[in-house]
């Protein structure tokens, strides 16, 4: 007998609905999704400081009205720059590989960029090479490497995106 | 005094917790708090959070959800207490009445053991790994034990041995979870004496193990001796196993205590135990076999996977009773090396200790340099790092013998005289000697702490440069010196500060080699990074090339006076070796920025534009160090884009950067012709150069694309 092949989810791209954080309605969507695919263990807490100090950077996607993916996002002042940190990006395995996260991703940093961050940074796993890949077209760099980062001893690379100088108008 | 343990039989959904719970004591009392958790409960809707003065979302975010397995360390323990557990018979004192399986299970600890330490040492705390060990953590109570008493004395000696030396030498700052002791039981009355109760131990095992194989063959047996264990069939394996364990603890130890003698006094002694410590390692690994076969039940699962030899699961550990010892964030479950994996790690721990007892204290810093360069290429972990360490830098000086001044002066070309100069009271060269010092602690450090510290340290170096500089130039701004001390102060300044120059560059270069290792650059940021390596190269040949000049100048004027020779001339204008390695590498440099240039410039899919940024950003953004220091000036963005954008793979055609390299290369190897390998191998360790060998067939493999 021959193991199954992992569940690939049909769907046309078009068919991928985008939605800003909208309330209370989508925070136990959130935590199911990033309770079920992430490993460190976040309580209640966690997820309100994020959504509620900045739900515009928060989004999800939802393919015939079932969540199959969600971004969660800050900003803030860090050493003299205003920047944008990335804190969990999540999207279902059937899902995967279709653009889903780069979209989710996409329109939080433009609206970190709208904001006024001169920068977004966000951790990942060196072996994490579908986010690694994902963020590189994008234009972040590998900043820095993290001895260690992680419990299982797997390094972490601290990746940056520097947006340029606003355009000065003449 | 405590009470008994008390079950209580009420709690809020009814069932009974499965732990025993917390008795009163004098001066604390028990009291319900259901009622006031419903009132709460019922006090709040979904979404609303009390907003208090000092407490906010952020703080909240360290708030732990009662009962979840993944956050309450409380609800997986078995245990309240050591005591508890004790109580309740998890480290049974003997193990067995049996003492066959008494001896296998104190087996079983001991490679428990091993493997909690080598866990230990890849990046676990003391107090989930080595010290989840029950016996450990009430040593006392083993003393009937001997065996086991012995050897966790000398468990306890060595870890302490181990946290001292990796505390002193302080390049530990991301692994600080290694020198958390707090609350355990390290320091121990007596624990000196640890070797010769292990001696005792190891002797009488020794006898036994003689009695054995003298009954074997028939001869008389000693008085007085019971044999280890009951069943003689087995005797001549479990004394076989166990002395190995002891011998390897035993050599270990001397391992530790010669190696942290002062100026490297113990390093020969310390080689000789740890080829000892390989050779019962080996032993210990044979012995696998008879432990597994000893008995007939077979244990389940993967061999592989398990922590002990015998494959059966240690009696007397359990890592949550430590929990609240532990990081002030609940410790989660971490996984204890197998025994196998924690065998190769001692090997590897052992080999790399090896290189450092081997070292011969070359009292020249760029040896020195290449010799740290090279060790680091293995990989080594924290332990043998710290070790190397203090091996180099004790008492502010060089292996605890050169002063730092009399090191840079060896370094600098200057004669011998020169190094007891008063100038080197002077603040500018009292600080040059703290970053030299400093220097040698980065470059023991992990290669990622390493990179982001020489990052940071090129300002210092910078720093001190144009501090030398001022200096020198306000003594001697007006050059009408007539004094002897005069010029030889002079002479002081201008070596050094070339000195720094170069120093300053080859710090340059380290950090943007190691960004290949460290996996930082994406293959889109390969041309700028070997172009940036490029303007590097540049300078450093040319400090270097300046350095080497000015050195023979000084070997010059200290020989004796000779009529110049016509051979004489020749050696003069010959470039020395490391120059023209250097200029090998520039060629490769150059060669391989402008391949991937006429790549990036001919075929559209190697130049993919990101949404949010462009190169400019990623360019500021890896060499934004390197730029603040002015390493090197005049280079910018800008410069990169116009030495770039013209690259054609037909223009490329005319240069002959790889061929120019193979022949430099080729050079360079005749030029020490004696030991060509070794002399090749080290300059190539002192740059880093894993990649420059294969570049010539990766033109070739890239120019095929044009067809």
């Amino acid at each position: 007998m021959e193991a199954k092949p992992e569940e690939k989810a049909e769907f046309e791209e078009a068919e991928i609905e985008y939605v800003s954080y909208g309330g209370e309605h989508h925070l136990p969507l959130i935590m199911n999704l990033v309770d079920q695919e992430l490993s460190e263990p976040y309580s209640i807490f966690t997820y309100r400081y994020f959504v509620y100090l900045w739900p515009q950077l928060s989004f999800l996607a939802f393919h015939k009205g079932k969540c199959v993916g969600t971004v969660v996002c800050k900003m803030g002042e860090h050493r003299n720059t205003f920047r944008g940190y990335i804190a969990m990006l999540v999207v279902i395995k059937p899902y995967r590989g279709r653009g889903i996260a780069t979209e989710l991703v996409t329109r939080s940093i433009r609206m970190m960029m709208e904001s006024g961050c001169e920068e977004v940074t966000l951790e990942a796993e060196v072996t994490n090479k579908g986010a690694l890949a994902l963020y590189g077209r994008l234009g972040f760099i590998r900043a820095k490497r993290l001895f260690h980062y992680y419990l299982n001893g797997v390094d972490a690379f601290r990746l940056k995106l520097l947006f340029p100088p606003p355009r000065q108008v003449l | 005094m405590a009470d008994k343990p008390v079950y209580e039989e009420a709690s809020i959904d009814g069932q009974p917790p499965k732990l025993a719970s917390i008795p009163a004591s004098d001066t604390t009392v028990w009291a319900d708090a259901s009622p006031l958790l419903q009132a709460a409960c019922a006090g709040l809707r979904d979404g609303e959070l009390i907003h208090g003065d000092n407490f906010n979302l952020f703080a909240a975010m360290s708030a732990l959800e009662i009962m979840d397995p993944k956050m309450d360390s409380g609800i997986v323990c078995t245990y309240y207490s050591i005591d508890e557990a004790i109580e309740n018979g998890a480290a049974p004192i003997p193990i067995s009445l049996d003492s066959t399986i008494d001896v296998r299970c104190t087996i079983d600890i001991m490679d428990h053991l091993l493997a909690c330490e080598a866990a230990w040492h890849k990046g676990h705390s003391l107090a989930q790994t080595v010290f989840s060990c029950i016996y450990l953590l009430r040593l006392d109570r083993t003393a009937p034990h001997a065996l086991l008493h012995s050897y966790c004395r000398i468990i306890r000696a060595t870890c302490k041995a181990v946290v001292s030396v990796v505390s002193d030498a302080r390049t530990h700052e991301e692994e600080d979870l290694f020198t958390m002791t707090y609350g355990l039981p390290l320091n121990g009355d007596g624990d000196d004496k640890c070797l010769s109760i292990l001696n005792a131990v190891e002797e009488t095992i020794s006898r036994q193990l003689r009695a054995c194989k003298a009954t074997s063959s028939k001869r008389r047996l000693p008085e007085d001796l019971e044999p280890l264990q009951s069943n003689s069939n087995l005797e001549e394996g479990f004394c076989k196993a166990l002395l190995c364990r002891l011998r390897f603890r035993k050599h270990f130890f001397h391992v530790l205590s010669c190696m942290k003698r002062p100026q490297g006094r113990g390093l020969e002694s310390a080689r000789k135990h740890i080829a000892s410590c390989l050779t019962e390692l080996e032993s210990i690994l044979e012995s696998a076999d008879f432990l597994r076969s000893c008995f007939d039940e077979s244990c389940e699962g993967d061999i592989d996977d398990k922590t002990t030899a015998s494959g059966f699961e240690p009696i007397g550990f359990d890592a949550m009773l430590n929990s609240r010892l532990s990081a002030p964030t609940p410790p989660r479950a971490i996984k204890i090396l197998s025994w196998k994996k924690a065998v190769e790690y001692f090997v590897k721990l052992l080999h790399d200790l090896d290189v450092i007892c081997s070292y011969s204290l070359d009292p020249h810093l760029e040896s020195l340099l290449r010799f740290v360069v090279q060790f680091q290429k293995s990989q080594p972990d924290l332990v043998a790092r710290s070790h190397l360490q203090l091996l180099l830098v004790q008492d502010g000086k060089l292996y605890g013998r050169d002063p730092f001044f009399a090191v840079i002066n060896k370094a600098a070309a200057l004669p011998e005289a020169t190094k007891n100069h008063d100038i080197q009271k002077n603040e500018s060269f009292l600080q040059l000697g703290m970053l030299v010092m400093n220097l040698l602690k980065i470059l023991c450090t992990n290669a990622a702490w390493q990179r982001r510290k020489l990052g940071k340290f090129l300002q210092d170096w910078r720093v001190i440069y144009v501090q030398l500089e001022l200096a020198f130039r306000n003594e001697y701004g007006e050059v009408s010196s007539s004094s002897n001390d005069e010029n030889t102060c002079m002479k002081i300044f201008q070596h050094i500060l070339l000195w720094v120059e170069e120093q300053t560059y080859w710090i340059a270069f380290r950090f943007l080699i190691l960004g290949f290792e460290l996996e930082l650059y994406s293959t889109g940021e390969y041309c700028m990074v070997y172009w940036y390596l490029y303007a590097v190269l540049i300078k450093l040949t040319e400090k270097t090339h300046l350095m080497m000049a000015v050195s023979h100048d000084t070997a010059k004027r200290k020989g004796k006076k000779k009529k110049d020779s016509s051979k004489d001339l020749a050696r003069e204008s010959r470039i020395p070796p490391a120059v023209l390695f250097l200029q090998c590498y520039i060629c490769l440099a150059e060669g391989l920025t402008m391949m991937l240039a006429a790549l990036r410039n001919e075929i559209p899919v190697f130049h993919s534009p990101s949404p949010f940024n462009t190169e400019h950003e990623k360019f500021v953004q890896h060499f934004e160090l390197l730029q603040r220091a002015c390493i090197p000036d005049h280079v910018s963005y800008p410069s990169y884009k116009e030495s770039t954008t013209h690259a054609r793979f037909s223009t490329l055609a005319m240069y002959n950067y790889f061929k120019d390299a193979q022949r430099i290369a080729k050079e360079v190897k005749s030029s020490f012709s004696n030991d060509p390998e070794r002399a090749f191998s080290t300059l190539f360790s002192r740059l880093g150069g894993r990649w420059g060998r294969n570049v010539p067939f990766g033109w070739i493999h890239f120019s095929s694309y044009l067809k």
